[in-house]
């Protein structure tokens, strides 16, 4: 079985994700992009408390790596189109999960997405923001409906947890791009410094 | 202090429950430079991400380019209470604008 680094979210997807991957067998290590102050705490206690449940139920010690997500999400909108900003945050979510990745000797990404549930996913923007990357990456979910999910998070305890009362994310923007350029990302991240924000971001991660 | 209160007649639960949205009742831009100065002299730690701002209030309250208000909190109470306080200073920014252009007018 492969050793793999799980985004965590606090929603409802990733748990179910994460639950068929370690009923597989798999050894997973949890990454939670902390998006505040552009959300409350809230997806912070969800995810705690997903893995507490999870690593219960399936005996795996789950190491958990908190980063702090909200000084990118600052720059992103201060110095690129808000328009694409959801496939740009994407990118450096999935920068930084590849960089812990490195660290924990993991050989796989994974994630909670489904195709089409939100305007990340789109097929056009998991291609663009996955290209920020070069692990492989596994998503459980990707042909389940929502029902499908939420009847499964049910199942193993995890809904009740996402379902809790939270703020949503502030950063997406009010028309986000549902069809991204690849060519118009490159550009947009043209004017960051990419590597600096990630190693600030990834050398500020808490283990729990 | 009128103006903002008259322009924010709605506070409502959010989506997921866990903040109150004061919805202006006519999107008007916010002069997002004017209000962080103003938040930040009055002693309010701001976080200023260009098309909104992030101001440590009462509660955290998000303030966008177009005029909406998110208060971090699902206490009524203490989301009015913040609420009030932003709006106090949303007139004073107002106001100086306001002087402002008649003079260069």
């Amino acid at each position: 079985m492969a050793r793999g680094v799980m985004l965590m979210s606090g929603g409802i997807d990733s748990p179910v994700a994460l639950h068929y991957l370690l009923r597989q067998g798999h050894e997973v290590v949890a990454v939670h992009l902390d998006n505040r102050p552009f959300t409350d705490d809230s997806p912070l206690g969800k995810v705690v408390d997903h893995l507490t449940l999870l690593r219960t139920r399936y005996h795996q010690p789950i190491p958990m790596y908190v980063l702090p997500h909200g000084p990118t999400q600052v720059t992103l909108m201060r110095n690129t189109d808000r328009h694409v900003g959801c496939v740009l945050c994407r990118r450096f979510m999935w920068r930084s999960a590849e960089r812990i990745a490195e660290r924990e000797g993991a050989t796989f990404l994974a994630t909670g997405e489904a195709l089409g549930q939100v305007a990340s996913q789109t097929l056009t923007n998991m291609r663009t923001a996955t290209a920020a990357v070069h692990l492989p990456i596994v998503r459980p979910l990707i042909g389940f409906d929502k029902h499908e999910i939420e009847t499964v998070a049910k199942e193993i305890g995890t809904y009740e947890i996402s379902t809790r009362p939270g703020v949503c994310c502030q950063a997406v923007p009010d028309r986000p791009a549902t069809r991204s350029n690849l060519i118009q990302i490159l550009g947009e991240e043209q004017r960051l410094d990419v590597d600096q924000m990630v190693d600030d971001c990834v050398r500020r991660a808490v283990v729990l | 202090m009128g103006a903002a209160v008259d322009r924010y007649r709605t506070l409502r639960l959010c989506a997921n429950g866990g903040g109150y949205e004061a919805v202006p009742n006519r999107e008007d831009r916010v002069d997002l430079p004017r209000l962080r100065d103003a938040l930040a002299g009055s002693g309010v730690e701001v976080v200023d991400a260009r098309v909104m701002l992030i101001a440590r209030l009462e509660a955290e309250t998000t303030i966008s380019q177009r005029g909406r208000i998110l208060i971090k909190t699902p206490d009524v109470a203490l989301a009015q209470r913040t609420l009030a306080r932003l709006l106090g200073v949303l007139d004073t920014v107002s106001a100086s604008g306001s002087a402002r252009s008649s003079r260069s007018g």
